[in-house]
């Protein structure tokens, strides 16, 4: 049974379908990277899955309707690393990762020994440990999104959604956590689900990619399917060469024209 | 032919007479116009004797039917609630329409509160105004009904009602000084505790009957109008208590009793809390002498 | 074993802790105290003490005071002291909580709507109840009535929304609820023009001094409000992540944030209803609290009940002392003080909090 099962799934916002009909699946495991140009719905569609949206069509997880499940079962089960996470300045970064575990606290949300335990792994696999006692408002953008992916690995769900997971982080921060959450893949058996705008980088770690365009599902295959010339230069309007790199493939932008002949 | 004669000479004598009479003893002075007097808006002259006066001040209204200018007041404003034979309407003396009083005709207007420039759009219609403003001394309440007896042409009877409140309002205070002093006295304007003190009009009158008022202390910013502590009403346990919140917050002498800390109060003790109607405790009219005699009352059955 | 286990390292979040709750604890007694002895008459220290300790039947005590100095003591000043700091911890707290339900730092517990329809029940009580019944118990009830009535507009206006029913919709809701309160009480108001002062008065605010039947009045709303708040202050947290991020760690946004508007706006329609409309208290105070020590919410929320109690405590020994024997306006104080404090405040702290 697939982790994830995505069928006619349609999203409709302020009158026009932001994701029209998308069948897809994810299994347990998978590192599924969800691409596509600027506005081809692919927020939308985490947002759906994490139910933060209302949708046509089903939508579940190890063949359980999310419709049906509970607000504290789907947060037990699904994680979220948004685009944009909103970083209290006051909250430090210990407090933050806590705010992780808020699933499986009980009504009054106080933590356990077992839920600090949990927030002080994830803070150590990050690297975040000396930051603890800090405040979110004094560190830098790079820290910040560490610590918001801190806090879903407290979560302990199988499934994490990610939306540009790691824009703000330079490239040795980018490959540690990315390295790390495919650490966390074969460990745990997480299923990963991230919106990645870096082509190259989303070619080495995914095991499977859905291109979206206009919020229909243009291609679905492995990387090498995938990202062909024809259909980044279709989809994305851009012109690449595509070369194989130790087993992957990378996308490297190709410069048409020149203003001026050398 | 004679008797005849004599009879129609006395009965027109007579007529004559009575004429005369009632010409120089009903108050007209037709000669006195045009008078100019001081209000509160600076010199103010009436042309000729007025017919159509309309009144936005219950004071004011109550001073013109005492001295005999009823005929010639055509409308009253809502709070002119006495005499009742007033001919009170909707206006407005809080909030006037320029418009609804002009629709009266009016050729004097009588104000005790000019707001948003009502007296100056009154006269850009031509129309007297006269700001009697609220009186802080007896001498300028009785200025203000000379000056309405004037400028109606009543000024005969205006001195006469004078003459009557000074002697009644006099024999008030002898018979209260009389009986000794030395009693203080809390009046109350509002529930939450406003009081007045002496440097106004009503404190006025318990300082003529020799009544000590114990929001004189409390009145360190000077505005007249302190609102005063529970506690300290409690400790200065006055020995008379006057309820001008009866109409409007109804307030009587059982409410006052069950507010705590209050049954130490002397007033409250003896039963001396008196309810003294609002719109005669915020007047400063003819009915002052109402209000004299009803403290004096209370003072005499205290003093039993 | 985990590598945090290996070097011992605990993870918490920052709660109610030793220090600010000591701190707090003993603003609020030394309040209480000074709220107690202090008053247009002086009753002397040690007479105030005994007088507690024989009211307490501890052997060997008696009072020395006079009968009326004991009423004046314990029917007048203690109930006063007590309703003070009631209405000052529930406004503090009601301010707290919107600040963190609405995620906006400007936030006060009239925010939905409360002041102008307590406002606009407490004009039409004095405007227009029968002769018999004004002054007596109908005016609070008219303003909590009001009050109460006026937040439930709000949620109903919110929820025929065609927007999103996000915590911004209900905020822009309250506005729209208050505006129309506060245009009819202006009207009954001014038709009414001879009740201005009343009505004027009874907006400034005050604390009464009505004795014991005012705080056994609103001690209960408050008390539940009080409670279902605290128990939720970890939950508040959560909201400041906004509604999709607390969503998606399974918080029920829209129910929590529900209950803790219905209690918060309850407490505070209760203090309203005798206080009147007390300013300041709601906003300052919280923001004090967090500018000095930079908690959250599960911190803040129980410091905002304890400081705010003795803030409203010492600002009305103020409004009884200061021109003693006579009174200013409570909502003159809170905004006189308030102010120059905040400010203050300001200047000294690091800018560490929010």
């Amino acid at each position: 049974m697939s982790a994830i099962e995505l069928q006619g799934v349609t999203v409709v916002l302020g009158g026009r379908p932001v994701v029209d009909g998308i069948d897809a699946s994810v299994a347990e495991g998978e590192w599924l990277a969800l691409i596509g140009p600027n506005g081809a719905g692919k927020t939308t569609l985490l947002r759906a899955i994490a139910r933060l949206l209302p949708f046509s069509g089903s939508i579940s997880l190890g063949g359980r309707s999310i419709r049906e499940l509970p607000r504290v079962e789907l947060a037990r089960l699904i994680a979220v690393v948004p685009q944009e996470p909103s970083t209290p300045p006051w909250m430090t970064v210990a407090e933050y990762v806590l705010l992780g575990r808020t699933p499986h606290l009980g009504a009054l949300a106080k933590e356990g020994r077992r839920d600090r335990e949990a927030a002080a792994e994830a803070l150590a696999r990050l690297d975040l440990l000396e930051f603890r006692g800090r405040r979110l408002g004094t560190l830098s953008g790079g820290e910040k999104q560490r610590a918001v992916v801190a806090r879903a690995l407290a979560q302990e769900a199988k499934i994490v959604l990610l939306d540009e997971p790691t824009a703000a982080l330079d490239i040795g921060h980018q490959q540690q956590a990315f390295d790390l959450l495919d650490a966390l893949r074969a460990e745990s058996g997480l299923t990963l689900v991230a919106a990645m705008h870096d082509l190259t980088l989303a070619a080495q770690y995914a095991d499977r990619m859905v291109l979206l365009d206009s919020g229909r599902v243009a291609a679905d295959g492995t990387p090498r399917d995938v990202l062909t010339e024809e259909l980044i230069a279709s989809h994305y309007g851009a012109s690449i060469d595509i070369v194989p790199v130790g087993g992957r493939i990378a996308v490297i932008p190709r410069r048409e024209r020149r203003l001026t002949e050398p | 032919m004679l008797r005849f004669t004599a009879l129609v000479t006395g009965a027109l004598v007579t007529a004559f007479a009575v004429l005369v009479a009632g010409a120089a003893g009903g108050g007209s002075s037709p000669a006195s116009f045009p008078v100019t007097i001081t209000a509160s808006n600076g010199k103010v002259t009436v042309a000729k004797k007025p017919r159509r006066i309309v009144s936005l001040s219950p004071t004011a209204t109550e001073s013109l039917l005492a001295i005999g200018a009823g005929s010639q007041v055509v409308a009253v404003d809502d709070q002119s609630d006495y005499p009742k034979n007033a001919p009170r309407t909707s206006l407005s003396g809080f909030t006037p329409n320029v418009e609804a009083i002009a629709a009266y005709r009016p050729d004097l207007v009588v104000i005790a509160y000019d707001p948003k420039g009502l007296s100056g759009a009154l006269g850009r219609l031509g129309i007297t105004v006269i700001h009697q403003d609220g009186a802080a001394t007896f001498k300028v309440a009785y200025q203000q009904i000379r000056q309405l007896g004037l400028v109606t042409g009543h000024e005969a009877e205006a001195t006469r009602l004078i003459v009557r409140m000074k002697a009644k309002i006099a024999g008030i205070v002898r018979t209260a000084r009389r009986s000794g002093g030395g009693l203080s006295v809390y009046h109350e304007l509002t529930p939450d505790l406003y009081s007045a003190t002496s440097k106004t009009f009503v404190g006025k009158v318990y300082a003529a009957l020799g009544l000590r008022n114990i929001a004189d202390e409390a009145d360190a910013v000077g505005t007249g109008y302190p609102q005063l502590s529970a506690e300290y009403v409690v400790s200065a346990s006055p020995d008379l208590i006057v309820l001008a919140d009866t109409v409007c917050c109804g307030q009587k002498a059982s409410t006052v009793a069950s507010r705590p800390g209050w049954d130490r109060i002397s007033a409250v003790r003896t039963g001396s809390i008196v309810r003294i109607d609002d719109s005669i405790a915020s007047r400063w009219g003819p009915r002052l002498v109402n209000f004299f005699r009803a403290m004096s009352s209370a003072l005499a059955r205290l003093r039993q | 074993m985990t590598v945090a286990a290996e070097q011992a390292i605990d993870v918490r979040a920052r709660g109610l802790t030793p220090i600010w709750t000591c701190a707090a604890v003993v603003f609020l007694l030394c309040s209480l105290a000074i709220g107690v002895l202090a008053g247009p008459i002086d009753l002397g220290v040690g007479a105030v003490l005994e007088s507690a300790a024989a009211h307490l039947h501890i052997p060997g005590f008696t009072s020395s005071l006079t009968p009326t100095e004991e009423a004046i003591l314990w029917q007048i000043r203690v109930p006063r002291v007590i309703l003070a700091a009631l209405v000052g911890a529930m406004l503090a707290l009601a301010g707290a909580t919107y600040q963190g339900v609405f995620r906006n730092p400007l936030a006060d517990p009239y925010l939905l709507g409360v002041a102008a329809g307590a406002g606009l029940g407490a004009t039409i009580a004095i405007a227009y109840l029968p002769e018999g019944l004004r002054g007596q118990r109908a005016l609070p009830m008219a303003a909590f009535v009001g009050g109460a009535v006026a937040v439930m507009l709000t949620y109903a206006v919110g929820r025929s929304a065609k927007r999103e029913r996000d915590a911004a919709t209900l905020v822009l809701a309250g506005v729209t609820v208050a505006a129309f309160f506060t245009a009819w009480q202006t009207f009954v108001q001014q038709q009414n023009a001879e009740t201005l002062q009343q009505v004027y008065s009874w907006i400034l605010g005050n604390i009464p001094s009505t004795g014991w039947s005012d705080v056994v009045l609103i001690l209960p709303y408050i008390a539940v409000a009080v409670v279902v708040i605290l128990a939720l202050r970890r939950v508040v947290d959560v909201l400041s992540l906004g509604d999709d991020e607390a969503a998606s760690l399974g918080v029920d946004v829209r129910r929590v944030r529900l209950a803790l508007v219905v209690a918060a706006t309850l407490g505070t329609a209760a203090a309203v209803a005798v206080s009147g409309l007390i300013g300041f208290v709601g906003i300052i105070v919280p923001h004090a609290i967090r500018m000095v020590s930079g908690v959250g919410y599960r911190a803040l929320l129980p410091l905002s009940v304890i400081i705010g109690a003795g803030f409203l405590v010492l600002a009305d020994v103020v409004a009884r002392t200061a021109l003693s024997p006579a009174e200013i306006p409570l909502g003159v104080v809170t905004a006189f003080f308030g102010a120059p404090f905040f400010a203050l405040v300001l200047r000294t702290t690091r800018g560490g909090g929010s």
